[in-house]
């Protein structure tokens, strides 16, 4: 296309839509490169939901300094985009001695970053706040909640497209070149020119950054199984609750509940070398059942509903193997292109903070105007179930479709699958409406309602049956119809 | 919210739910009403095109569509109230029944609740099977319901997990519409659906039945590529060096059923946990009174024909229930030995007749079933053959009770 | 010779073993009712099946009406049949036991509806 952007940003999980939404503050004309056919299909989507309190990064890092942020501002961050939240609080419980010895160390640091109200409390006081958490002692971080990574990628998404981006799904970069000042980006479908580019690819960050002319990043891939347990649990478990790190930093296997009500136990992890195979092993879901029932004690294979896999994108020094800081920078190899290389944990949490910074490196080399139509308000799908009978009453009569229930292990009406079905990305994929209304996550994971999800996609989009894409490109369902 | 009186509310409206309706009003009952989540009466029967239903019932073999048309005819006939389209999505102790339909929230108060809900099936997700999750993969009753109800074709080379009934019904199916069906997998060491449908769905097609064997890795990133099997040792453990890697690009799913009983766990009624139904007594009455269960939320059943006994049955105590008021209480429990995996009814009163139902863990051969009362047998059952599959049903006689002791049957 | 048979005629699905020389029955045991008998008797001369599938509906919302035989027919030519079920189109409205096709290939056998269609 022969349009010059002003801003390109490849990658479309939670850093670059919050990348992209705070661009649209500014006039700029401003697109998203992702290869998939939704946002947030990769590291974004698949991590426990946590809003982290900042306590284990380095201080004065920017994992510190973004996370302590982000947690700060999301109560209005989440008024503003409509999601769901939770600043439930988080345990990080311990057994030994040395395991106190690592909270002591962890509040520590925890403080000199600036994490208000951490506290160590005895197992009285740990029974009182999560009567199902395992652990002798704990430390207490009230300020770390929980929240719906998608719902929360789909909002910053929305938001930016409201805002005037455009987003270009199923566009993989296979290649960068730079010529007279602009940048040509070659996506496997087609090319694209414009001034500033913004590295959020997470995964393929180091990848990109390598196209963009700075060289010498690894990205390891570090694989991490969970699985999803039954809401009938899930109404035991008050708040995320971690085992206290071991020598290494980092934390093992934890149980934490979803804004939805489920339970997420895990993640193990595992170093990998294949970027894009999430499949799920027996031998990992057999360690996170043990590992599991330390954390919460409810955890039973009867209550498991599924499973799956995530892939954490560390930065990676590969002479010491030491997991590095956030690289956000703007090197002079790569004029006018942003570079935000090894965001794994906290990324959810230091999103918006990553993208303010990113913006401020623009702000450097460039005047920036103020879009005078921004708007950071966006409006969710309002989700029946959770309303009141009144209010469901008064919803059926504005619209009948409120009246017809597609899912019924969650409640989702036909008028909330057909707002995400016209959603505003134009995504329009199975999953997408999936992740975006909560269908097929219940007990019969899709039994009953993906039979009528399928039909609703062929015809609100017209689409043949054989156009019908599960969530990923070539993800066809059906090979076509019985007769006829 | 104008909140209806009713005298019986059903909650489902296939097979279970129509007889127990039909029966009902034989009985006198005017004031009933069915609740049917899809847009037509029929429930699963709706998918099941082939034969084989109807032939103690009707003498004569059915398709599932038509079995169920003989009930709707009647229900018609005999203008009973049923609303389509309609989602129960409450039920509370005191047989209160919330109901979303377009018309908006409907609330019934019933005297009695019947609930027939069927069942879901298992899923991929809660036996974890390793590996990606590509499109392609596929409960066979989902498959069943895209094929026979929406007019779209799910794959063209197809592994199915699982020799329940479901699994090898499509395995013909989909064979039928020009599909290759490469092989059917089973965990248990010997087949878990009817033998009949082994012959008439895998044999007459030649599609191997490998027993004793179970998927360890679906593959694909996009679409279904293929997937590793491997064979089971006596604890159903996957054995390693026996893997074997299959071509295909869809996995059918048929890992059984589970009565769902989300509705029927709202209003605080207590489930047997080897059935995933409701306990209930002979009366078909749950833990919680007034609110009665049958048919496939109940127990899972292979012969439609015993759903509909069971839920006329039913009707037949609602119908006494509405009338007096309340039902004899029951409390002689009925238990049995671990060769059995379950009995309906749990308990009784021990002063009517009685049916029991019941499974074999494992199949048997020449054996016996004993149901004891004090250690003394008060009915024996001979059978030459007894598998997991079929249903076992034992009638008891009031004059065969010796006492108001427990009950035990077992397998001699 | 012994050969070993499960009689699909009814759920019972009762597991006969046949006593056999060439085409003739000698013997049986197992079944538990005359129709097993029959069953092998036809199995060892021209092995009968039923089938049911689909039919195409030119109709908004449904778009199949399920069909099945009258009478079984000869196993090797079930994708013979199959091959005219999928010729036909049909409208609405579609009764239950209404014949789709008569005398399906000459085999003795209708091909009917089996579910209501309305218009």
């Amino acid at each position: 296309m022969n349009q010059v952007y002003d801003v390109l940003i490849i990658g479309s999980g939670v850093v670059g839509s919050a990348v992209a939404r705070e661009f649209s503050r500014y006039r700029l004309t401003i697109g998203v490169l992702e290869k998939e056919l939704d946002v947030c299909c990769e590291t974004s989507g698949r991590n426990s939901g946590v809003l982290h309190g900042g306590f284990t990064y380095k201080t004065g890092s920017l994992k510190a300094l973004c996370s302590v942020e982000g947690n700060e501002e999301f109560d209005q961050v989440a008024a503003e985009l409509d999601v769901p939240f939770k600043r439930t609080g988080k345990v990080v419980v311990g057994f030994t001695d040395s395991d106190m010895q690592s909270l002591l160390k962890y509040k520590a640091i925890g403080e000199a970053n600036g994490v208000p109200g951490l506290e160590i409390i005895d197992r009285q006081r740990l029974e009182k706040l999560d009567s199902s958490a395992g652990g002798e002692f704990a430390m207490y971080s009230p300020t770390s909640g929980i929240l719906n990574p998608f719902i929360y990628t789909v909002a910053l998404a929305e938001n930016a497209k409201q805002n005037g981006v455009e987003f270009y799904f199923g566009r993989e970069v296979i290649g960068i070149t730079r010529k007279n000042d602009i940048y040509e980006i070659i996506t496997n479908k087609d090319v694209y020119k414009t001034r500033w580019v913004v590295n959020c690819a997470g995964l393929n960050s180091a990848k990109i950054s390598t196209m963009l002319g700075i060289e010498g990043y690894t990205i390891g891939g570090f694989k991490g199984e969970y699985f999803v347990l039954d809401k009938k649990v899930g109404k035991f478990l008050n708040m995320p609750v971690y085992p206290a790190p071991g020598p290494t930093g980092g934390f093992a296997t934890h149980a934490t509940p979803t804004v939805d009500g489920n339970v997420l136990i895990g993640p193990d992890s595992a170093l990998v070398d294949d970027f894009a195979d999430y499949g799920v092993t027996s031998p990992a879901m057999e360690k996170l059942i043990i590992d599991g029932q330390k954390m919460f004690k409810h955890v039973k294979r009867e209550h498991f509903i599924r499973n799956f896999s995530g892939i954490r994108p560390k930065l990676i020094n590969i002479e010491t193997g030491q997991i590095l800081d956030f690289v956000l920078e703007s090197r002079t190899e790569a004029p006018n292109a942003i570079n935000l290389v090894g965001i794994e944990s906290p990324g959810v949490t230091s999103a918006l903070p990553l993208a303010r910074r990113a913006v401020a490196l623009l702000r450097e080399k460039e005047t920036l105007l103020p879009n005078e139509k921004f708007n950071p308000n966006r409006k969710g799908i309002l989700c029946f179930a959770k309303q009141s009978d009144e209010v469901k009453k008064e919803l059926i009569a504005k619209d009948s479709n409120y009246g017809e229930i597609i899912c019924r292990c969650e409640t989702v009406t036909k008028a909330e699958i057909l707002q995400a079905v016209h959603n505003c990305l134009g995504v329009e994929t199975v999953l997408g409406i999936k992740n975006r209304t909560r269908v097929m996550m219940g007990r019969c994971q899709g039994g009953y309602c993906e039979t009528r999800i399928a039909e609703i996609i062929q015809e609100e989009l017209n689409k043949q049956a054989t156009e019908v894409l599960y969530g990923r490109g070539g993800s066809t369902m059906f090979t076509g119809k019985v007769r006829g | 919210m104008a909140i209806i009186n009713k005298d019986v509310v059903i909650i489902g409206g296939g097979p279970a739910g129509l007889a127990a309706a039909v029966q009902l009003r034989k009985k006198g009952i005017q004031d009933i009403v069915i609740i049917e989540r899809e847009k037509q009466l029929g429930g699963i029967l709706r998918q099941c095109i082939h034969d084989g239903f109807g032939l103690t019932r009707f003498e004569t073999t059915l398709s599932g569509p038509e079995y169920s048309q003989r009930f709707i005819d009647l229900v018609e006939e005999m203008n009973i109230k049923y609303i389509t389209d309609a989602t129960v999505i409450d039920l509370t102790p005191e047989k209160k029944v919330v109901i979303v339909s377009k018309k908006g929230l409907l609330e019934y108060q019933a005297k009695a609740v019947i609930l027939t809900m069927g069942c879901r099936e298992r899923t991929r997700g809660a036996i974890s099977i390793p590996g990606t999750r590509p499109a392609g993969v596929y409960n066979a009753g989902v498959a069943q319901s895209y094929i026979n109800l929406h007019n779209t074709m799910v794959g063209r080379e197809v592994i199915i997990l699982g020799s329940g009934d479901i699994g090898m019904i499509m395995a013909r199916r989909m064979t039928l519409e020009g599909a290759r069906v490469k092989a059917v997998f089973e965990v248990l060491p010997y087949p878990s659906g009817l033998p009949r449908n082994i012959q008439q769905c895998l044999e007459d097609y030649d599609i191997p039945l490998y027993v004793s064997h179970t998927i360890t890795k679906i593959k694909g990133h996009s679409r279904v590529e293929g997937i590793t099997v491997s064979q089971v040792d006596e604890n159903m453990k996957p054995i390693p060096g026996t893997e074997k890697e299959y071509d295909c690009d869809t996995l059918i799913l048929s890992v059984g059923l589970i009565p769902e009983n989300e509705l029927s766990l709202a209003c605080g009624v207590e489930l047997d946990d080897r059935t995933k139904g409701a306990i209930v007594d002979e009366n078909y009455q749950t833990t919680v009174d007034g609110v009665f269960a049958a048919g496939n939320v109940l127990q899972v059943h292979d012969v439609v024909d015993f759903v509909s006994l069971e839920a006329e049955a039913l009707a037949d105590s609602v119908a006494e229930y509405i009338k007096a008021g309340t039902l004899m209480y029951c409390k002689i429990n009925i238990i049995t030995d671990t060769h059995i995996s379950h009995t309906i009814p749990q308990k009784i009163s021990g002063e009517k007749d009685l049916k029991i139902c019941m499974r074999v863990k494992k199949p048997f051969k020449n054996c016996k079933i004993d149901v004891l009362q004090n250690n003394i047998v008060i009915k024996t059952v001979t059978m030459k053959k007894a598998i997991p599959a079929e249903m076992i049903q034992i009638k008891i006689k009031k004059t065969d009770l010796k006492s108001s002791d427990i009950i035990k049957v077992v397998v001699a | 010779m012994n050969k070993e048979y499960t009689c699909i005629i009814c759920p019972n699905g009762c597991e006969i073993e046949a006593q056999i020389a060439g085409t003739t029955v000698l013997s049986i045991e197992g079944a538990s009712c005359t129709r097993g008998r029959l069953y092998v008797e036809q199995e060892l001369i021209d092995p009968q099946r039923n089938i049911a599938t689909s039919v195409f509906v030119k109709n908004e919302n449904i778009p199949l009406v399920s069909v099945r035989l009258t009478h079984t027919i000869p196993k090797n030519r079930i994708f013979d049949v199959m091959n005219e079920i999928k010729k036909i189109t049909l409208t609405a409205p579609i009764v239950i036991n209404q014949v789709v096709i008569k005398n399906v290939l000459g085999l003795n056998s209708d091909v009917i509806a089996t579910k209501h269609v309305c218009v």
